[in-house]
């Protein structure tokens, strides 16, 4: 007797094909809205500000050239709460100019449990040393993996200092000189 | 990166005062008509009310980018 259908699904160890009615999955991998790239935002600082900024408040979503996939994250007052709960990968950096000399110029990344006290996780720094009487540039960059547990109370913020109140951060709202990235690498 | 000459208000703006005083009603067109103060700022990990309390007049401005234009001319061979 010639078959017209084979059960597949009781045929293999691995992952069943989508066409085969499976999804294409082994264990330990999740499906879509949860998986890796689910959420993908980007921020940037949207105007140049000098001296420290203790969180850094003013933020806009990269819009040129890029749109978030997903949700994205949520922004007030420097502090940003997650869509979902998930582990997620996040990237920041600055960039700046200084006439003079500036022993620290510090990035800082800060995360909170529990919607209040916040504990820095994540910290970036660069020295400026005047060489001429133009501008000197400078830099920091960090990256940090944080696990969010708790949409309500899982929140970060960015904070920066400097030993010079003259030190100018870049921000721009075409072009992202200072900002950060944000993905979803999978479930919580 | 160097930006090189002063050629917009918000060189002259970051200058005038620290922290993130001044916003804008719309980033995508920053003239004076759009500068608003910042309500809040972040100072040592706390959100407080923006201690500039007043809006530098488009005059202030203008001469603030003027006098920065002239000294980077002056350092420049201008």
């Amino acid at each position: 007797m010639a078959l017209s259908k084979i059960d597949v699904a009781n045929m293999l160890t691995g992952a069943t094909p989508v066409a085969n009615g499976g999804t294409a999955l082994t264990s330990g991998f999740v499906n879509g809205v949860s998986g890796l790239g689910a959420e993908v935002d980007s921020w940037r600082i949207s105007s140049d500000f000098t001296n420290a900024a203790s969180p850094i408040t003013t933020w806009e979503r990269v819009d040129t050239s890029f749109d978030k996939i997903g949700t994205g994250l949520t922004h007030s007052s420097g502090i940003f709460t997650f869509p979902s709960t998930g582990k997620y990968f996040i990237s920041g950096w600055l960039v700046g100019d200084l006439s003079g000399s500036s022993r620290y110029n510090q990035f800082v990344l800060q995360h909170t449990p529990d919607n209040s006290t916040y504990t820095t996780r994540a910290i970036s720094d660069s020295l400026v040393i005047q060489v001429s009487s133009a501008e000197g540039s400078w830099n920091c960059a960090l990256n940090y993996f944080v696990d969010i547990e708790s949409t309500t109370n899982d929140k970060i913020r960015f904070l920066f200092s400097t030993a010079n109140s003259s030190t100018r951060v870049f921000g721009n709202t075409n072009t992202s000189y200072s900002g950060f990235t944000c993905i979803k690498l999978g479930a919580t | 990166m160097i930006r090189g000459r002063p050629s917009h208000i918000e060189d002259a703006l970051c200058r005038m005062y620290g922290n993130q005083w001044f916003m804008w009603t719309d980033s995508k067109n920053k003239i004076y008509a759009n500068l608003r103060l910042s309500p809040k700022v972040g100072v040592n990990e706390k959100i407080v009310d923006n201690p500039v309390t007043e809006l530098p007049t488009e005059t202030a401005v203008n001469a603030k980018l003027k006098e920065m234009q002239d000294a980077w001319d002056a350092a420049n061979g201008g």
